[in-house]
């Protein structure tokens, strides 16, 4: 699904090179679930947001579903959010100004899906995830951890085949967290749907199939769990 | 989707309702000011506009070797008309200001503005009298009419405008006219009047020296203009030669024919100031000025809002949003609140409608039919959501999903030397007004409280028909008005003190020839005036020879013919009659501070003089209005033969409006100075809004390294203090200019003070630091951690 080619991404300063990837080159499967480890400053949410066209890399090839995305218009980059892939971020980032239904509803709005479409996807969604009763408070009228199953919600919205959750637990307490990783476990083994998280903590990562150790910019282990 | 984001911008600007309200406000305000003045600018620009033949219609002017003149001779005009084809039609027309009263049963109206028309200027001016305009048969035969206000007055009855008798003077003069009927009588013309005579032909028999008449062509469509003012002068010369002028005559030689279309008449024609013309384009200058410096506020404040938008942008781009998507939001938002804004500015501008009328004597109104605001305002809109809207909808949709996405965001620092510069230019606006204010504010003092040499007030002037020549007509009216018990004393002139310029005349004195003005009184003038004496005496009963041959002089015609020694001297006037002089006055302002007083002889008989119809009382200030009573009642019996109508004005108020022109000026500037320190607060409110937000991280830092608040305060005025101190810096000899070539159109002036240009300094560094502290407070009192959290 994901093949990353000798990636590099450095910034030059007065001709010095800060490398933050050097060398990067793995695949990444449908239906895998990697969580990509590392220090601080190791290059992992580099290497996430050139995952997810965030970023683009200054040398290397990205392919993704066999196509080759290294450098991409926008409107080609948008179509990919539209259709493949699901954003989870440390911070939540709901949009404060709409409703848990409303932030949602937004990604299904741009994909331009049928309001009866629009509607069950979205009772299914908060059924699932046990926030019906919430659907129309805002984001700081809910507890941080419920507010990053709305993050989940709305990055599940569209269908994507790939969700990319940078540090998703990092802002929660542990219950919370462990709550929020079953449910990614979950959806990577009930739903197939391929996660790559960055991560901090051991116990988090063991949730997923695969782990990728970062240092440095290079890739340093790449796991399998079992 | 466009509901969900207008429900989005809705909840967006609920939410800072304290920078949506400053944002719209702001805005509202500039387009207030602007609406005004884009109607008035309609509205001064549309004279006779409505008249088919706009285009091509032009007045025949002359330029003599002093001054231009519209005025010309009748058989000119007619001349024209026989020779040249190009001319279609020729219009002669006359104003007379004559005002008198004409009667009905019903009423009595004063006519003032008689305009006496033929026929062809009045189908070329387009009039159309009740009844439709008729060819009048014989040139014996006029059609006069009422303006419609004055008809119905007098015959409320007749509502089909059918011709009706009229009383014309007092009822005993016995003089009666037959008007023709009514007519619309448009103020929004350059021929403004009460009533109009159309006849055949004007000016029969007259020849080339009745120069007081305008005359007005119209021409084919497409003529060229400069050719045919060419031919019409060669015409004038031809003619004037023909009537026996001398072709050597140095006047004559350098007079010269002009041709100025109808549309320049009102603003700027040749023959007269285009003063008028100069002011609207600075008015239309400064209202666009101002909603374009409005509409870049609404832009920085817009921007230095972005942080908080940020996010929005970054989700939503991930969640799969173009970019012109969110552009189309962020327009979509702030057209929202263009639109409030114009609704407000309309509302505002409806509430000061009635002070803006007053203070340029039109009558405006935004709710009429054809109003041209009703296309002009969605441009308006457009325009103003275009010039605010589109940068912020580009810096705002343009941010990258990885910056905005790490959760600690700043916005970039860029362009700060145009955001400085626009807040330089702001204040630098308002200070050139503040302290221009302060200066008219000074001068308008002055001439409240200076001396002008006598004493305008109790002293009422009565309107009056008759003319009383010499003494013996007027004594008997007088003795009568005398005892009315509080009238301290009466007086009859040819003209009042209220700024009117009187007639001039050539006298000379030790061989010296001047020219002087003449001012024909009559006993007690200088005493009802409280005019002070310099040397010798004022008229006097008791001399026989006052009322013969005795003169005054003023102060400046002394001055004129450098005279050490007037009293007793001879001073030669008109058809070689002789003065002598028996006294020296004061010279007195009578024609305000703007212009010098005239040298000027005082007279009680003189042979070339205006008819002296003037009458003034000074009327004891416990008793006035017991003596006006009285003069109403028995004003038909003191004053025969023009008894019918009482009518008086206090002389003060009339001098007051020689001021009118400036304290108009006074509250222009007084708008434009509220105006421009407003908008230009609004800037730096925005800017400072913009500064803060960026410097939190810094400030929080500097209170860990231990700054005082105060310290912190002081950082982020400084730059500010700054700006605010070059624009003073910059403004000040732009203001010193400008106030200086605006006190030297004063004969009496202030010198040009100090003290406004250090208030205007001390008032826009107060408003900015004030400003600047209310905004930084926020970031001052925060807590440093939570600034910090994200590193």
């Amino acid at each position: 699904m994901i093949q990353l080619n000798n990636i590099e991404k450095y910034y030059a300063n007065k001709g010095v090179k800060n490398y933050v990837l050097r060398l990067v080159t793995t695949t990444i499967k449908q239906g895998e679930f990697v969580s990509i480890m590392g220090p601080s400053g190791a290059g992992k949410s580099t290497l996430l947001n050139i995952i997810g066209m965030l970023e683009e890399p200054t040398y290397g090839t990205y392919e993704f579903l066999g196509e080759n995305v290294t450098s991409l218009n926008e409107r080609k980059r948008i179509e990919l959010y539209r259709n493949h892939i699901g954003f989870v971020f440390q911070a939540y980032h709901l949009i404060d100004e709409m409703t848990v239904y409303e932030n949602i509803e937004a990604p299904l709005l741009y994909k331009k899906i049928g309001s009866s479409e629009r509607a069950s996807r979205i009772a299914d969604l908060l059924d699932r995830f046990n926030i019906v009763a919430k659907k129309d408070l805002f984001p700081n009228q809910l507890s941080g951890g419920q507010q990053q199953l709305v993050g989940i919600a709305r990055a599940l919205a569209a269908q994507p085949s790939i969700i990319l959750a940078d540090e998703p637990t990092g802002n929660l307490q542990s219950a919370q967290a462990e709550e929020i990783m079953e449910l990614f476990k979950k959806l990577n083994q009930e739903d197939g749907i391929t996660i790559i998280q960055v991560t901090h903590s051991e116990k988090n990562a063991q949730y997923g199939n695969r782990i990728l150790h970062i240092a440095d910019g290079v890739v340093k282990e790449d796991i399998n769990v079992a | 989707m466009f509901k969900l984001n207008l429900k989005i911008a809705l909840r967006n600007l609920w939410r800072n309702w304290g920078i949506t309200s400053i944002n719209i406000g702001g805005l509202a305000i500039a387009l207030a000011a602007f609406i005004l003045v884009t109607m008035y600018f309609t509205f001064e620009t549309g004279f006779d506009k409505s008249n088919p033949n706009y285009n091509e219609i032009y007045v025949i002017g002359r330029t003599l070797p002093d001054f231009k003149t519209n005025t010309t001779s009748p058989p000119l005009g007619k001349t024209i008309k026989a020779e040249l084809p190009e001319v279609v039609s020729v219009g002669i027309m006359k104003m007379s200001y004559f005002e008198f009263p004409v009667t009905s049963k019903n009423g009595v109206v004063f006519l003032s503005k008689c305009l006496y028309l033929d026929y062809d200027a009045a189908k070329m001016f387009n009039i159309k009298p009740s009844g439709g305009l008729l060819r009048p048969e014989d040139s014996g035969q006029n059609l006069f009419y009422l303006s419609n206000e004055n008809y119905k007055t007098l015959f409320p009855d007749n509502k089909s405008g059918k011709p009706e008798m009229i009383g014309i003077g007092s009822k005993s003069s016995g003089i009666t006219g037959r008007i023709s009927g009514s007519i619309y009588a448009d103020p929004h013309s350059n021929i403004a009047f009460d009533a109009i005579s159309v006849v055949k032909e004007m000016g029969v028999g007259e020849n080339y020296g009745y120069n007081n008449y305008n005359t007005y062509i119209q021409v084919k469509p497409g003529t060229d203009i400069n050719a045919l003012e060419a031919k019409v002068n060669t015409i004038y010369k031809r003619e004037m030669l023909k009537a026996g002028e001398d072709p050597n005559n140095k006047d004559f030689k350098a007079t010269r024919t002009f041709l100025d279309p109808l549309k320049n008449q009102h603003l700027r024609p040749k023959a007269g100031t285009d003063a008028n013309y100069k002011i609207l384009m600075a008015l239309s200058v400064l209202g666009i000025l101002i909603l374009v410096i409005a509409c870049i506020n609404f832009t920085n404040l817009s921007i230095a809002q972005a942080a908080k938008r940020a996010k929005e942008v970054g989700v939503k781009k991930v969640m799969g949003a173009y970019r012109f998507q969110l552009s189309i939001q962020f327009l979509t938002e702030i057209l929202i609140q263009c639109f409030v804004a114009t609704i407000l500015g309309l509302i505002i501008a409806e509430i000061i409608l009635p002070k803006f009328n007053n203070l340029f004597t039109v009558n405006l109104s935004i709710w009429t039919a054809n109003s041209a605001l009703f296309w002009q305002l969605p441009l308006i809109l457009i325009f103003i959501t275009l010039i605010a809207g589109v940068y912020p909808a580009m810096v705002l949709s343009g941010f990258k999903p990885a910056l905005v996405l790490k959760g600690n965001f700043q916005t970039s620092k860029q362009s700060y030397w145009l955001r400085n510069g626009l807040l330089v230019f702001q204040f630098s606006i308002a200070v050139i007004f503040i302290t221009g204010l302060l200066i008219i504010n000074s001068q308008l003092k002055y001439m409240r409280t200076e001396d002008v040499g006598f004493k305008p007030e109790q002293v009422v002037y009565i309107k009056n028909l008759t003319i009383f020549g010499s003494p013996s007509k007027f004594d008997p009216v007088r003795d009568r008005i005398a005892k009315i018990p509080g009238v301290k004393s009466v007086t009859v002139a040819n003209t009042v003190p209220d700024g009117s310029d009187g007639g001039k005349n050539r006298y000379t004195v030790d061989g010296k020839e001047q020219s002087l003005t003449f001012t024909d009184v009559g006993f007690d003038y200088f005493e009802t005036l409280n005019i002070k004496l310099k040397e010798g005496r004022t008229f006097s009963r008791q001399f026989k020879t006052d009322t013969a041959n005795s003169a005054i002089l003023n102060e400046a015609a002394v001055a004129r013919y450098g005279l050490t020694d007037p009293i007793g001297k001879t001073i030669r006037g008109c058809q070689n009659k002789e003065y002598k002089i028996v006294g020296v006055i004061k010279d007195f302002k009578t024609l305000g501070f703007e212009k010098p007083v005239e040298p000027t002889i005082y007279s009680i008989n003189d042979p070339c003089g205006n008819p002296k119809t003037e009458i003034m009382l000074k009327i004891e200030e416990s008793r006035m209005s017991e003596v006006l009573s009285t003069l109403k009642s028995q004003w038909p019996e003191i004053n025969k033969l023009d008894g019918d109508n009482f009518r008086y004005q206090f002389l003060d108020e009339m001098y007051g409006r020689l001021f009118k022109k400036q304290e108009q000026l006074q509250s222009v500037f007084f708008a434009a100075a509220l105006l421009t320190i407003f908008i230009a607060i609004l800037g730096l409110f925005a800017f400072a809004k913009y500064i803060t937000t960026g410097k939190i991280k810094e400030i929080a830092v500097r209170k860990i390294l231990g700054a005082s608040n105060l310290q912190i305060f002081k950082l982020i005025n400084s730059s500010f203090f700054i700006m605010v101190l070059i624009a003073n810096i910059i403004s000040w000899p732009l203001a010193y200019i400008l106030t200086k070539k605006w006190l030297d159109t004063f004969a009496y002036r202030i010198d040009l003070p100090i003290l406004p240009f250090m208030m205007s300094a001390g008032l826009t560094i107060l408003l900015t630091i004030v400003t600047v502290s209310i905004q930084a407070n926020g970031a001052v009192k925060a807590n440093p951690v939570d600034a910090l959290k994200y590193e």
